[in-house]
């Protein structure tokens, strides 16, 4: 797992629509990589509507946010919130009483280039939207990661962002599937991970299953991916790995379906009388 | 070959994931070039407008967004009558 040999990686998870598990990801990838041994920081871009904090029950020890980094009033050593769970994880709060307009695209490439000093990753959690907070979360990173849902209107916001991260020059960009109900994609009852890349077109990076113990572990503002049994636990695992440079196969979600489409192909040749 | 091998694992026809898909390659379309059905109706009549001027058109023309990759083109055809 040697990695910092150099500066780190700064990675923005984004989306459009609301919802969709963008904090979700940025939460479980971060502990699942610093569960690997690497050194990763979060950045919450979510400015007046924070929700990473909790998610990663660290609400109770925020104390300074990015803002007041920003203006000078602490350092950004003193505003990083160390998770004793896993040491090599960091959070950069949000502020909470404040807009997305407080700072500029500008001022978030600075911290983050001097969060990428001294950590392998910066995970940058970007709020819903294409507006101001958008543009200060894209800034700032050198890939990125649209999460979506295999629904029409998150397909359409996700090509839009897609859109907007290639005009703004991005060249790594990566589809993360979230909320996938293999059962439904069956039935013909939802869009399948092959429908999606063929509307987006872009690199599939992870498919994570809906699953209950997602809400479960945010209630309790516990990581995932220390539950052994969750699939979506399990999914975000691979997708850290993936992100790490490893190739680890998809999960079986979609094997299942092909097989029985290999038996259905088997029916359409048989004579039709 | 490859379009021979998606034509069986078509989803069937009134499945709600074929009507979705169906929706999404038409709106995605529009979005990336910028325009609404209202526009490419607009453009078709004055296309045909055009091509009516100089030739006798066949049938009803055809207007329709192909894709390639994240591009779409433009794809008109219009049947013309033979002398
Ligand atoms: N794979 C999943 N299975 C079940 N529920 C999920 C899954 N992923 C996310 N959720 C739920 O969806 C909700 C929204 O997730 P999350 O806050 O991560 O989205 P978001 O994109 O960050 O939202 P916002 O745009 O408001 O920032 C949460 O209640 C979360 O528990
Ligand atoms: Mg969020």
């Amino acid at each position: 797992m040697e990695k910092n040999q150099s500066k780190g990686e700064a990675i923005v998870v984004t989306s459009g629509k609301g919802g969709v598990g963008k904090t979700t990801t940025v939460a479980n990838l971060s502990t699942s990589l610093a569960e690997m041994g690497y050194k990763v920081a979060v950045m919450d871009l979510d400015i007046g509507l924070k929700k990473l904090d909790l998610i990663l029950g660290l609400e109770n020890r925020v104390i300074y946010d990015i803002v007041q980094v920003i203006e000078g009033e602490c350092t950004l050593k003193q505003a990083l919130v160390k998770d004793k769970r896993f040491p090599g994880l960091s959070m950069l709060p949000a502020a909470q009483t404040r807009n997305k307009d407080d700072i500029t695209p500008e001022q978030v490439q600075q911290v983050c280039e001097s969060l990428k000093e001294e950590f392998d990753y910066v995970f940058l959690d970007c709020p819903a939207g294409i507006e101001q907070g958008f543009k200060n979360a894209i800034a700032a990173a050198d890939k990125a990661i649209v999460v979506t849902n295999p629904e029409i209107s998150a397909v359409r916001d996700a090509d839009r962002i897609i859109g907007m991260l290639e005009s703004a020059q991005y060249n790594d960009i990566n589809l993360l599937v979230n909320r996938v109900q293999n059962d439904m994609v069956k039935s013909g009852n939802m869009m399948s991970i092959e429908d999606l890349t063929e509307h987006l077109c872009i690199n599939l990076l992870g498919i994570v299953p809906e699953d209950k113990n997602v809400l479960i572990s945010t209630n309790k503002g516990e990581p995932i991916i220390l539950n052994q049994r969750s699939q979506a636990a399990q999914a975000f695992n691979n997708i850290a790995h993936r992100i790490s440079g490893e190739d680890v196969p998809f999960l079986q979600l979609e094997d299942v379906s092909f097989w029985s489409k290999l038996r259905g192909l088997g029916r359409s040749f048989l004579p039709t009388r | 070959m490859l379009s021979f091998i998606k034509n069986i694992f078509k989803q069937d026809d009134h499945s709600s994931r074929r009507q979705a898909n169906d929706r999404l390659r038409v709106v995605l379309a529009h979005d990336r070039a910028g325009t609404s059905s209202e526009l490419m109706e607009t453009i078709q009549e004055e296309i045909i407008q055009v091509i009516a001027k100089h030739m006798d058109i066949a049938g009803k023309p055809e207007v329709n967004f192909i894709r390639e990759g994240r591009h779409s083109a433009l794809d008109i055809s219009i049947p013309i009558k033979g002398r």
